[in-house]
């Protein structure tokens, strides 16, 4: 119990100053979420990043969830307006850095819905990487940011927000 | 005497001049401004990369909405049309461009007289998986003004050549057991003027307030070039 609450205030402190040198925290996924769409549709897109705060590279082999028959890590590519998506089998992650799968690029291709989900559903998802370790993670369905939205220069905004789909 | 007559004839004739130039001007301001005559003006900078050289001619197609709705080329004209060739089976880019473009049509909101004169049109290349009825959840899942279609190979082909729209059916991967076979398709925004010829493009990636900024200044740009 000690050790184990010891374990967790070095993780804390490590994690304050940033340190790498922990082995229990070495790999971090964060920022996960689902793409919300229609009911219908049961292929959906979670974008995360994954951390890795070792000295050694990582690499996650594998994501499971009860929501989905099965999830696959894919990598979407644009050549001349053309758009393809790439399955990677596997994504390394580099020592002290993090992969961001994000929209438009890399993502976790999630098949086969088993229900529905709305915004703000959660996703229990697992990662698997190759040094065995497994993340137990939570992703929140939400409808992506629009990076685009913010720039409001020439545009009345008043009414903002106030659409139904 | 004689060098007076002829400072007059000088002046006559620079009154003359003056006088043709004038009715020169006003003459081919006439010309150009004849109701329904297209003037040839150059686009502003800011839009040109967006528009096409010449706006093309598009010809009749055949594609399917819900509810066993045909869209026709007739369909499109009196409307900005925002067409977009893809499927939903795609978790990524599809429903990135399809939120941009309800983002962007949100945005064009606030100018009431555009956003009236405005519809998106989801084309699916996938018409194996992508019924009319799932279209229509899908597309109108990002905005009302959108319309989701498709149509057997032949009449989704008819329509995509007019604009390169070009895409790919992939084969299953090898150990696949469901129907999950990629597909390839071009990510292009295509806008189509409301005398139903290809006008524009957005190529990706796309962003709501530059499709918004820039349609605005297009369709400010085409009701001065073709004055009623």
């Amino acid at each position: 119990m000690i050790k184990i609450f010891s374990q967790g205030l070095a993780a804390l402190v490590l994690g304050l100053v940033a340190s790498s040198a922990f082995a229990g925290g070495e790999i971090q996924v964060k920022d996960a979420w689902v793409q919300a769409a229609p009911p219908g549709v049961k292929v959906l897109a979670a974008y995360l990043e994954v951390k890795n705060n070792g000295k050694q590279q990582q690499v996650l082999t594998g994501v499971s969830s009860p929501a989905f028959g099965k999830i696959e890590i894919h990598r979407s590519v644009i050549h001349g307006n053309m758009a393809h998506m790439e399955h990677q089998k596997e994504l390394p992650i580099p020592p002290n850095a993090s992969v961001l799968l994000q929209q438009g690029g890399l993502h976790l291709m999630l098949m086969d819905a088993k229900k529905p989900l709305n915004s703000g559903d959660q996703v229990p998802m697992t990662f698997v990487f190759g040094n065995g370790e497994k993340i137990a993670v939570s992703a929140t369905v939400r409808s992506g940011k629009m990076e685009g939205m913010e720039d409001h220069q020439h545009m009345d905004h008043s009414a903002h927000g106030e659409h139904k789909h | 005497m004689k060098s007076q007559r002829g400072a007059l004839t000088g002046k006559g004739l620079a009154v003359l001049l003056i006088v043709a130039v004038a009715i020169a001007v006003a003459a081919a301001a006439f010309i150009g401004s004849r109701p329904g005559k297209e003037v040839v003006v150059k686009p502003p900078e800011e839009i040109e990369d967006y528009l096409f050289w010449e706006a093309k001619e598009l010809t009749d197609f055949k594609l399917t909405g819900a509810d066993n709705k045909v869209l026709g080329l007739n369909d499109l004209k009196g409307k900005w049309s925002f067409i977009f060739f893809g499927y939903i089976h795609c978790p990524d880019v599809c429903p990135l461009t399809m939120g941009v473009l309800g983002q962007a049509f949100k945005l064009i909101e606030k100018n009431p007289a555009a956003y009236q004169e405005i519809q998106g049109v989801f084309v699916s290349v996938d018409p194996k998986r992508d019924t009319p009825e799932l279209l229509k959840e899908y597309a109108s899942y990002f905005s009302n003004k959108f319309t989701g279609v498709t149509g057997d190979t032949a009449q989704v082909d008819a329509f995509s050549r007019q604009m390169s729209a070009l895409y790919t059916i992939h084969p299953k991967e090898p150990n696949s057991t469901g129907d999950d076979y990629q597909v390839t398709h071009n990510s292009t925004v295509f806008l189509i003027d409301p005398q139903g010829r290809l006008y524009g493009r957005f190529s990706p990636p796309q962003l709501p307030n530059e499709i918004a900024g820039v349609f605005l200044k297009i369709r400010t740009f085409y009701n001065e070039r073709v004055k009623k």
